[in-house]
């Protein structure tokens, strides 16, 4: 039986497809690869391919909606849904036929009883069906009220229902987060099969790093799932410990490492990385002439020569880089950095080639996101599906060097936002508006990039501001996305907050403010919480949202 | 008799030039000869465009000829052997469509929707036509 895959436009949707890709190609399972980006494009390749297919898996998209409502398809099609979404839809979970779930079993859902929120309509038909066999007009008439009785009785129970079942859904719907990564569920199912490999654990690694690079899980969920991982990376490379027997240099190793938490920096100089990574440059507040001479002290009190630090990576004097990790972590405790290091795995192949798994993230979310538009959107997606196999090295280097300008652009907005004071605070929620003519303003006109303007902006923001309040304050993002067509596209993000459950509200928020003042929106992102909207409705829009959520 | 000696050289440089068009001619047919190998039965127009009639009726007996035989080696079908030319390494693979080709149906008679940057996986005698007529391209991984 042929299969048609459906695959969402980010790395962990990416990383997902390539494991499940592995999987089919080792049992001959014949399939399609349709790269979606939105609901649209989701319901047109579903049209198209409607009559050609009956089984469709769909990656990263799907599971936060009433699929059977919005696709409509025939009985016996059937869905696989492999999504990080949550919530998932209660009609996609309690569908116990045509939609299948694919969900790691102690993932916490929370999803309402069944009882509460379906109910079986066939005991109103049952009453006017008795009232359809009376006798004589006394009793008749004892009945009639008695009736009356009842069915106004079971009415108002209705109701008290119906009242209940809208504020339990809107409890469980409210709250946009993301649940276990879609490529660690696919790598779960492959060493079920016992068909897991090494490169297979690799995409899954790269999956978990997205979702954290991204902000959309929450720390203590991303130490789980490292700890799970490692085991996984400890079974399959525990040969290079060994020195009789370990393996080739070519051969592919993953290790684990506590490495440091700056963007790139084995690919770029190390001063670049500290001044391009957000949590350094907002812990230093390097947007401003004293943040520029804390990075001094800071290099200085480790001893750090400034030409060294400016070159290459590759090319500093290994006598600095021998302990540069735990030299970089005890400066980094005095200048109040204290999480500079984090708990991720690398890879190697060949003496060259040494990648982090945050370096493959960001070089695969630049090359998706590559406005430089060669072809149509979907080639975009190939390249960085291509990126992710070893084979296309030069497609990974094409995909760092992006996403070295990628970096250097958030930066230098970020930064421009901050000293000019862009971000007002519009009561429940930050506002930050991108102007047209503002440098590198393109490359925040998709979706991914946004959200990690965005959230470095926060972060930024929240060292630089004095105002106690607006630290717990969400942000609303707005960049301009198509001039002619006069579109903006607007993110909402969740607050920045220590132990923050990145549970974000903008996606109903939004959907609400949008039909309140009759804007002209487009809820097309996965997300909820990205939309695009008209920019001449935009004021009145905002005007809804901040109503809506004071 | 003084001419004589002119006739010759002018006759060998005739027959030099004809030996040349020979040559070339005969080059020409190699090569229509290998397109038969290449593109399948049906030649675009745009190589058909180039030929001469001669060479088209050349062509057309050449795949004659060649179905004739391949009728008569392989037992009752027939064997085709422009297939696999290269020892094949697995049965299905990986294909990517470079360009809008519609639809294209496969042995058990589903079609399969050929758009520009699909990716599919694909048994692999069928794709071959495809990949040698820069329908699809082969993945490696």
């Amino acid at each position: 039986q042929r299969v048609l895959l459906l695959v969402a436009s980010d790395v962990d949707a990416l990383c997902a497809c390539k494991i499940l890709q592995a999987l089919f190609q080792c049992d001959h399972v014949q399939y399609t690869l349709v790269p979606v980006s939105g609901w649209q494009e989701l319901e047109t390749a579903f049209l198209e391919h409607k009559d050609q297919f009956k089984y469709f898996v769909l990656i990263n998209c799907g599971a936060n909606v009433d699929l059977l409502e919005i696709l409509q398809p025939e009985e016996d099609t059937y869905f696989f849904v492999c999504d990080s979404h949550r919530p998932i839809n209660v009609v996609n979970v309690y569908n116990d036929t045509q939609i299948k779930l694919l969900v790691k079993q102690d993932d916490d859902f929370d999803v309402p009883a069944y009882d509460d929120i379906f109910r079986d309509d066939e005991e109103e038909e049952e009453d006017s069906e008795n009232d359809g066999d009376g006798s004589e007009p006394s009793e008749k008439r004892r009945r009639f009220e008695e009736d009356v009785i009842e069915r106004t009785m079971r009415r108002r129970q209705r109701r008290e229902w119906e009242a209940r079942r809208r504020e339990i859904l809107f409890d469980y719907e409210q709250y946009e987060y993301h649940g276990t990564s879609s490529a660690m569920v696919m790598f779960d199912l492959a060493w079920i099969m016992s068909k897991d490999l090494n490169d297979m654990l690799w995409w899954a690694i790269v999956g978990l790093t997205d979702q954290w690079v991204q902000d959309k899980i929450t720390q203590m969920k991303y130490v789980t799932d490292i700890g799970v991982l490692q085991r996984h990376v400890s079974r399959h490379n525990h040969r290079n410990e060994d020195e009789e027997h370990a393996l080739s240099i070519d051969c592919m190793r993953i290790a684990f490492e506590y490495d440091l938490r700056l963007a790139l920096y084995q690919h770029w100089s190390l001063y670049e990385s500290l001044c391009n990574t957000s949590y350094t440059s907002a812990s230093l507040k390097l947007w401003s002439v004293q943040g520029q001479k804390r990075l001094q002290e800071f290099l200085a009190d480790m001893g750090l020569p400034l030409k060294q630090v400016k070159q290459k990576f590759n090319s500093m004097d290994m006598s600095l880089k021998e302990n540069l990790r735990e030299m970089i972590e005890e400066s980094a405790t005095k200048f109040g950095m204290k999480d500079l290091r984090v708990q991720t795995f690398s890879i190697h192949f060949g003496f060259k080639n040494k990648f982090s798994a945050s370096d493959v993230v960001y070089a695969t979310t630049s090359l998706m996101e590559n406005i430089e538009k060669d072809g149509p959107e979907s080639s975009n997606f190939i390249k960085a599906l291509d990126s992710l196999s070893r084979g296309n090295l030069d497609k990974l280097h094409q995909g760092l060097d992006l996403a070295k300008k990628q970096l250097r652009a958030i930066q230098q907005t970020v930064a421009s936002c901050i000293c000019t004071n862009l971000v007002i605070s519009q009561g429940p929620f930050l506002y930050c508006s991108l102007m047209e003519g503002t440098p590198d303003v393109k490359l925040f006109s998709k979706p991914v990039s946004l959200c990690l303007l965005s959230k470095y902006l926060l972060k930024s923001f929240i060292c630089s501001t004095k105002n106690k309040r607006c630290k717990l304050l969400p942000l609303v993002m707005a960049a301009p996305m198509d001039v002619e067509q006069g579109t903006v596209i607007m993110v909402g993000i969740p607050p920045e907050t220590q132990s923050s459950d990145k549970k974000n509200f903008f996606g109903r928020a939004f959907e609400k403010a949008a039909d309140s003042t009759n804007s002209r929106t487009l809820h097309n992102y996965f997300d909820m919480s990205i939309i695009e909207l008209k920019t001449e409705d935009r004021s009145k829009f905002l005007d809804a949202l901040i109503s809506l959520l004071s | 008799t003084d001419l004589i000696f002119l006739i010759r050289f002018r006759h060998c440089c005739l027959l030099r030039n004809q030996r040349c068009v020979l040559a070339y001619l005969y080059d020409r047919l190699l090569r229509i000869r290998a397109l038969r190998w290449e593109y399948g039965s049906v030649l675009p127009n745009a190589i058909q465009f180039h030929m001469s009639a001669e060479e088209v009726e050349w062509f057309n007996q050449y795949k004659k000829s060649l179905a004739t035989y391949m009728r008569s080696v392989g037992g009752e079908e027939g064997l085709d052997l422009t297939q696999d030319i290269k020892p094949p390494k697995s049965l299905y693979i990986e294909v990517r469509c470079l360009r809008d080709h519609g639809e294209f149906e496969i042995d058990d008679g589903t079609t399969i929707l050929l758009k520009k940057n699909s990716q599919h996986f694909l048994p692999r005698w069928k794709c071959e036509q495809l990949i040698r007529q820069g329908v699809l391209e082969h993945i490696l991984s």
